[in-house]
């Protein structure tokens, strides 16, 4: 999962404007003008996105997979190399498995996620509004929250079965405790001079709540957001791994019973390229809402 | 940055301040009644009487911990007094309102709204269209020269024009009485001074109602025309500044009201030193 997570995360943290002027300057001036300007795109390219150590990686990675096919260190089928798993992942999609291992793992992680999400915040805004359903919720989370969620899973397939509703059930809890833990904290850390101006300024209570409290809660919960989105990942494969006939979870188990190492990396792989494009999702969003946000090390010093 | 006329925010504030009762008597009177406050078993404020006309500029100045900024969040109803009544027009305060706006310290601007929407939320929260709002936001805007930046947010705005749009936002939804708790206390010496010459320039053309909670005993004599200075939870003196406005520290009488001022603020102890440094 996470050679496949770095891309996006290095990506994020690259400074947008990372080109050097000199990096457009000619090498060699006797090179013809077109394939300069080619090759002074790739970089650009590769320096924007920060390519380069993931394609460092793959390479090393493939140089050393058919190093160990011919002296064979370690038996070669336990790591197979980049080239021959982008062939069995070819053949895999025009069979159809992968689109539709796909498909199940994103519609559950989605509806979980945004169930999750969407409870999480609705209780939050209760548990801030009412004293009386802080003080009965309070103590009952404090009780369950604690509890890794996965150790409830077959506990689930018990109650309800192995259909899709123990697995969406499972995301959704993982992604609501967190959720709802940060959500509450944004509510209860609203500077109070905020809320005496707004009350000063003629907002009633609702309008209070509506502008203030909740625009000054948005950035707790996309923290809780992203933090809960890589439990409920786990939660996801997981839950596909017990009791489940599609997924990327069910390609690993299916994968290990019949000794299919290639079919492995494969769902492994797509397991982190789904994750960093769900955490890129949530970040362009946390981009677009917290525009007014300065701060942070970048802000801090210049560079 | 260039302090801005607005006629037409001058002649709204015109309408809005002249608002008479019936008989003719000139709305809006602050009244302080035996007003007491205890956090716990400690007595903040022992017994306060104060009463403030409208247009009146009061300056409150005390030490720190005596006390104004409870007496000041009582007057703006954020908290209820334990003893004694707190009325605008014979009307008791049960909480904050609209007709009492307040200015922070540390200006609390809404940091998701630009500048231009910090300053229409008054307006806009009372139920002015949004398109409306945003243009009585820009005019207050103007008057206190921040128009270029309007899109902006508070985080890229330095301290001063900050403060600046704290208060173009407490004034922009007409409050009877202007409540202002250190507002350049968290400035540099220089700014302190050019905003104290701003404010003092807004409120002639203006002419609100303020209660303005200082340290500084020059910002006090410079802007108030009148000075209650506070010991200890209590009133110890007030004092009538009959200076003419525009007032500078040369002017006549401001070193003499200062150091009139002092004299009351200081502790007998402190004074005993004084003296004896003198000899
Ligand atoms: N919520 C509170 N609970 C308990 N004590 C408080 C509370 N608010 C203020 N006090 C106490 O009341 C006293 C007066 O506080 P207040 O903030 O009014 O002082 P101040 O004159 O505004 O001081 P400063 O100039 O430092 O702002 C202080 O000693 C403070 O410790
Ligand atoms: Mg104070």
């Amino acid at each position: 999962m996470n050679e496949a997570k770095l891309p996006t995360m290095k990506e994020a943290a690259a400074p947008p404007l990372a080109q050097a002027p000199d990096q457009e300057q000619p090498v060699n001036p006797t090179l013809p003008a077109p394939r300069l300007r080619a090759q002074g795109k790739w970089s650009r390219f590769l320096q924007k996105y920060n390519l380069l150590p993931t394609l460092l990686f793959f390479v090393i990675w493939e140089l050393f997979s058919r190093l160990n096919a011919s002296i064979e260190l370690f038996n070669p089928r336990f790591l197979p190399a980049p080239s021959v798993l982008v062939q069995e992942a070819w053949r895999l999609a025009e069979s159809g498995v992968l689109l539709e291992s796909i498909a199940a793992s994103t519609v559950r992680i989605l509806i979980g996620f945004v169930i999750g999400c969407v409870a999480a915040v609705g209780i939050g805004v209760l548990m801030s509004k009412f004293r009386l359903v802080e003080l009965w919720f309070s103590p009952i989370l404090n009780l369950v929250g604690p509890i890794p969620a996965l150790a409830l899973l077959p506990l689930f397939i018990i109650w309800f079965g192995i259909g899709e509703f123990p697995k969406i059930l499972l995301i959704a809890w993982t992604t609501f405790i967190p959720v709802l833990v940060y959500t509450v904290d944004g509510f209860k850390s609203v500077p109070s001079t905020l809320i005496r101006s707004a009350l000063s300024l003629g907002a009633s209570e609702r309008q209070v709540f509506m502008r203030v409290m909740l625009p000054s809660a948005i950035p707790n919960f996309l923290v809780g957001a992203q933090v809960s989105l890589g439990l409920s990942f786990s939660a996801l494969i997981v839950s596909e791994m017990m009791g489940a006939d599609s997924g990327l979870g069910y390609i690993i188990v299916d994968a290990r019973n019949y000794f299919k190492i290639t079919n492995m990396f494969v769902a492994i792989i797509l397991i982190g390229l789904e994750y960093s494009l769900f955490a890129y999702a949530l970040r362009l969003v946390e981009r677009r809402v917290m525009a007014w946000r300065k701060g942070g090390l970048r802000d801090a010093v210049e560079k | 940055m260039t302090f801005g006329f607005a006629p037409d925010i001058v002649r709204l504030w015109k309408k809005h301040v002249s608002k008479t009762d019936k008989t003719g008597v000139r709305l809006m009177k602050l009244e302080v009644n035996q007003v007491g406050k205890r956090f716990g078993n400690r007595t903040v404020l022992g017994e306060i009487n104060l009463s403030v006309r409208a247009h009146e500029f009061v300056c409150i100045l005390g030490h720190s911990g005596c006390g104004k900024s409870t007496l000041l969040n009582m007057v703006a109803g954020y908290l209820l007094p334990d003893r004694g009544a707190i009325t605008v027009d014979g009307q008791l305060v049960k909480g904050p309102s609209k007709a009492r706006g307040m200015v922070f310290q540390d200006h609390a601007l809404f940091p998701w709204l630009t500048i231009l929407d910090n300053i229409a939320f008054g307006p806009s929260v009372q139920k002015k269209p949004k398109a409306a709002a945003r243009e009585i936001a820009m005019q207050y805007l103007k008057l206190v020269g921040l128009e270029q930046a309007a899109a902006s947010y508070p985080a890229e705005l330095s301290g001063g024009m900050k403060q600046r749009v704290g208060i173009a936002r407490a004034l922009a939804s007409q409050p009877d009485i202007l409540l202002m708790d250190e507002p350049f206390g968290a400035l540099d010496v220089l700014t302190r001074e050019t905003m104290r010459v701003e404010l003092q320039k807004i409120c002639s053309q203006l002419k609100p109602t303020v209660l303005f909670v200082t340290h500084s005993i020059s910002e006090a004599v410079y802007l108030a025309d009148r000075v209650v200075v506070m010991k200890h939870g209590e009133i110890a003196g007030i004092f009538e500044v009959d200076i003419k406005q525009p007032r500078t520290s040369h002017s006549a009488g401001f070193g003499e009201m200062m150091s009139r001022i002092e004299c009351v603020l200081m502790d007998d102890a402190q004074l005993e030193l004084v003296a004896k440094v003198g000899t």
